[in-house]
């Protein structure tokens, strides 16, 4: 499996996914990344990307309960299909793999 | 409940995010929105959240919209029809090119002139209390009383201060001609340099004005005596750094000490609008003769007076009441010096006092001049206007007409697609869409063309304009996009209308084809485009021949070659010396000494003749030596020059011919009968002497060629009647032989030897020279550089109308294809095929003369008569310009005509 097509961004976005748990949804990624990363990203970014990664299957969703909170309106929760799992887990093997042929890293250099 | 009101996000984003995205989001999206609105209105407040829920709904519009574009609901449509006119525009690519460029040209024409109009109309407005502040004029008393003169005495500003409470505060300006300034005390190395721009002001002035100091106080940087304000370019200058405040430096005085001035303040540079310009401010306070001899006070017309009015101040009233300061307060002066009551002096005219609003000054008709900075003739920027209003109008014209010609091509277009179900509402859409895709591209492409050319326009135009500005102003992009909402709309809808309508059975059978072509439209506006452009070429070679008229025609004296060494005063008392050195050169023919040259020439006196019915007349002074007058090349009408003997001839006068006429002595003819030789003339002031005129010179021009010649007195440089206010001389001039200017290096070397001679009498002054003719030139630089410009535009014009004319030639070359190519199988020959279809065109091109030839004539002649001095309006500009316009038309059109004439008809009948 190749990661071909997963951005950066993409890759935040589904890492956030995992994390949340089945609480994954737009304004609770965008916290999530911005909590991690230190920087400010709009709404609509993180929207898009969900979208994209759905559209790409690596992503599923259904729309949630009523919460009472919101103006009662639902949110729609986000969950990494398989496929996505694997391909974050295949990029962050690729990203290992990498990391461990910098000569200045190499743990019997030091 | 307030709580509750507060947390709700403004409702009209969800009915954008409903309308653009439909539904289908809706929930989830606006769930999102109200969550993080909630979270900012208490982290940051209502303001930020409302506009982070603005920016956030926007995001997703956009966002959801690109990714998926079926979700966009017009998106399908609109798109198909920029593919259509991408389609359309390539298959004529030359009709494209010529539609796109032409309206490009305009809009750009259009820019720049609007960006110089607009830095033209900004002068002063940057002063806060700008709408407040009114620059006193009064008549120039000196001269003709109707001419408003932008200085008056020091004494104004007091009696207003002290009778009319409106004012809040009065400040003066002071001008010096010219300084030398040194910044090492007491070294024999010092520095010496000419200081132009270096004025006296009363100790409010930054109170008054808007001029920020970097530096000091602006409340006390110009009360104490000997105190003095930089500008941080001047302080660079002289110090190499801004920071000076209690550097000092020496100014010399006009008896040859020097005085000690200490700078208390420093300030930002002036902007380049602003009718007041200084390189330094001294504080009135050092001059105590402001203040003393109040005598001088009303005559003494040096100064600017500024008034700062209170607020709420009616203006109309306040007018009034100022007319009653001068009768009260200047009749000390006039008994003094002139001997007379106020009303006496003024004999019967009125010493009125105006205000005049700051805003307005810099682009007022009158007064002509003022001694502190630039003014512009308002005629220009009214002209500039217009044109620029014409050339967008010709470009749009131009833009309409190729639209519409190549859109009733498209008929059978129309007629399928009605067939194939189009709704009429599409294919209005299809037009306008094309119009509006057309109008964006040439107004970028034109923004992009005024950037790249604002540079070159500013070292033509000699101005300092910027575009940048404008890109930050949401005013400019408004008027941006209603132009092109505008034009768009109105090129495209007549044949989206028009052709929209038609049925779809008839188009389809070529109905259209011979009914419809918008022919007369068409033609009619062709006449517009080039009555204009032959309207605007005749008035720009009439502007030329005008300004190659005042600046080039004969001023009365040779001021060619006429060298000028200033500051001789200083070396009075080796004036003579000097010029027999001077006159030993080889490359010198002759030197004199005068006070003042052309076209500085500003001195005048009050005169009487013996006869008590004759009233005071004012006559301007200059006062030289006979030399001078040689240099000049001055000729006699009567009488002779001054005696080589100084001491013969020094209470006698030479007159010109305006003097003689204005002191009731005739005119050059009647000379013969009643010679003004010998007459007296009578000083009207001190001790009234009588001064014989032994000599009556040809008018010549002695200020400028915008007004008309004043009378003139040439007095001896040596009469000592008169109050001498410098030490001798200020001015050896001297006439030199033109082969010697013009060898390489042959000005320089001279030049260098008198510098040395005047160094070796006093190392402490200033060596300046100066031609005649390079100083008339000067006063007409900016005419010259704006006709400069308005010929750029005036060709622009032609350019324009000449490419919307080879695109209507090439459309109905291809009209008349056929009609062309069967007129040659019948056996027209080349010829008359050729003057058939340019025929068509020299039709409206002889009408666009016929219309335009009186409108410019009319123009022309009104604006002509403002002048005192004007070239004749000749038949043969109006001749030679349509001419040269129809040849250029029908050139333009030939290259159609030659193709098409040259075509195998067998290419073009072919197909039926």
């Amino acid at each position: 499996m190749n990661n071909k097509g997963l951005g950066e961004f993409e890759e935040l976005v589904l890492l956030a996914v995992c994390i949340l748990e089945g609480e994954a949804y737009g304004v609770s990624v965008k916290r999530e990344i911005e909590q991690h990363t230190g920087r400010s990203i709009l709404l609509g970014a993180v929207h898009t990307t969900l979208y994209r990664l759905q559209d790409k299957g690596l992503l599923k969703s259904e729309m949630g309960g009523n919460s009472g909170k919101r103006g009662d309106r639902r949110k729609r929760l986000f969950q990494p299909t398989d496929i996505g799992m694997k391909q974050l887990r295949a990029s962050q093997e690729v990203r290992q793999a990498m990391w461990q042929r910098i000569p200045q890293m190499r743990t019997d250099s030091l | 409940m307030s709580t509750e009101n507060m947390s709700q996000p403004p409702r009209f984003w969800y009915a954008v995010l409903r309308y653009g995205l439909g539904n289908q989001f809706h929930e989830e999206f606006i769930g999102d929105l109200e969550e993080m609105y909630e979270e900012r209105l208490l982290a940051k407040g209502k303001r930020y959240a409302r506009f982070m829920h603005g920016v956030d709904t926007l995001h997703l519009l956009f966002g959801f919209s690109k990714l998926n574009i079926n979700r966009y609901r017009n998106n399908f449509m609109i798109k198909n029809s920029i593919t259509v006119a991408w389609r359309h525009a390539m298959r004529q690519k030359q009709s494209t090119v010529l539609n796109v460029l032409g309206l490009a040209l305009g809009i750009t024409a259009c820019l720049l002139i609007g960006l110089y109009v607009q830095h033209e109309r900004s002068y002063d407005t940057f002063h806060e209390k700008a709408d407040r502040i009114y620059r006193i004029n009064q008549p120039l008393i000196w001269r003709d009383w109707d001419i408003q003169f932008a200085s008056t005495g020091p004494n104004v500003a007091i009696a207003l201060q002290q009778d009319i409470p409106e004012f809040e505060a009065l400040t003066r300006l002071l001008d010096f001609p010219s300084l030398t300034v040194r910044i090492q005390p007491g070294n024999a190395d010092y520095h010496l340099m000419k200081e132009n721009e270096f004025h006296a002001a009363d100790s409010n002035f930054f109170s008054v004005f808007t001029f920020p100091l970097l530096y000091g106080n602006p409340e006390t940087a110009l009360v104490e005596p000997y105190s003095l304000v930089l500008t941080e370019e001047s302080a660079i200058g002289l110090f190499g750094k801004s920071q000076v405040l209690g550097r000092t430096l020496e100014f010399k005085d006009e008896d040859g000490s020097w005085q000690m001035y200490e700078v208390t303040g420093v300030a930002a540079n002036v902007p380049e609008n602003s009718h007041i310009q200084f390189n330094g401010l001294m504080s009135m306070s050092s001059f105590p003769m402001v203040k003393e001899q109040q005598e001088w006070k009303w005559i003494w017309t040096a100064f600017s007076t500024y008034a700062l009015v209170r607020e709420g101040a009616d203006i109309d009233d306040l007018q009034r009441k100022i007319q009653a300061i001068p009768p009260k307060w200047a009749e000390t002066t006039t008994q003094r010096i002139f001997n007379q009551t106020f009303e006496e002096y003024c004999a019967g005219k009125e010493w009125w006092l105006y205000m005049h609003p700051l805003p307005e000054i810099y682009l007022s008709e009158q007064p002509y001049n003022h001694r502190f900075g630039p003014t512009t003739n308002p005629m220009l920027v009214w002209i500039f206007s217009t044109i620029g209003g014409l050339i967008l109008l010709l470009s749009c014209i131009n833009f309409m007409n190729l639209f519409t010609a190549k859109a009733s091509m498209r008929a059978k277009e129309v007629g399928v697609r009605k067939v194939l179900g189009s709704l009429r509402r599409a294919l209005i859409g299809q037009f306008l869409v094309e119009s509006f895709l057309y109008v964006l591209v040439s107004t970028l492409l034109s923004l992009l063309l005024a950037y790249l050319v604002l540079p070159a326009f500013n070292t033509l135009a000699g101005k300092e304009l910027s575009l940048l500005q404008f890109f930050v102003l949401p005013t400019f992009w408004l008027l941006l996009l209603t132009f092109m909402l505008g034009l768009g709309l109105f090129a495209g809808s007549y044949p989206a209308l028009y052709l929209s309508g038609f049925r779809p059975a008839e188009t389809l059978k070529g109905k259209l084809r011979q009914g419809f072509r918008g022919k007369g439209l068409r033609n009619g506006l062709v006449v517009m485009q080039f009555t204009i452009s032959i309207g605007l070429v005749i008035c720009a070679v009439l502007v030329q021949k005008q300004l190659a008229y005042t600046s080039t025609f004969d001023m009365g004296f040779a001021r060619e070659n006429i060298l000028q060494i200033h500051n001789i005063d200083e070396v009075s008392a080796h004036a003579e010396v000097l010029r027999d050195k001077w006159l030993a050169h080889p490359g010198v023919t002759q030197v004199g000494k005068s006070f003042s040259v052309p076209p500085n020439v500003w001195e005048g006196e009050r005169y009487k003749l013996d006869d008590p019915e004759f009233p005071v007349t004012e006559i301007n002074n200059l006062r030289s030596d006979r030399e001078y007058l040689e240099v000049l090349e001055l000729e006699f009408l009567a009488g002779r020059n001054f005696d080589g003997d100084p001491l013969k001839d020094r209470h006698k006068i030479i007159l010109n011919e305006s003097a003689v006429e204005a002191l009731g002595w005739g005119t050059a003819d009647t000379y013969m009968e009643d010679s003004p030789i010998g007459k007296y003339v009578i000083q009207a002031f001190d001790d009234e002497h009588e001064l014989e005129v032994i000599g009556v010179v040809k008018d010549f021009n002695y200020v400028t060629s915008h007004i008309r010649i004043d009378p003139l007195m040439i007095l001896h440089y040596e009469n000592n009647w008169f109050w001498n206010y410098r030490n001798g001389p200020q001015f050896l001039s001297m006439r030199v032989d033109p082969d010697v200017l013009r060898t390489t290096g042959g000005l320089p070397k001279l030049l260098d030897s008198f510098e040395r001679d005047i160094r070796d009498i006093d190392a402490s002054v200033l060596f300046d020279f100066s031609f005649v003719d390079e100083r008339f030139e000067q006063e007409f630089r900016q005419e010259y550089r704006m006709g400069q410009v308005l010929n750029l535009f005036t060709f622009m014009a032609l350019v324009i109308a000449c490419l919307g004319l080879f695109g209507l030639a090439a459309f109905s070359a291809d009209q008349r294809m056929k009609e062309i190519s069967i007129r040659k199988v019948l056996g027209a020959r080349m010829g008359q095929l050729f003057f058939t279809f340019s025929g068509e065109f020299t039709k409206l091109i002889l009408l666009a003369i016929l219309l335009a030839s009186p409108l410019a004539w009319w123009g022309m002649s009104r604006w002509l008569a403002d002048f005192p001095y004007h070239t004749p309006i000749h038949w043969w500009i109006f001749v030679t310009v349509g001419l040269g316009s129809l040849a250029l038309a029908l050139s333009t059109v030939t290259y159609q005509a030659v193709t098409i004439a040259l075509r195998n008809p067998i290419d073009t009948l072919k197909d039926e």
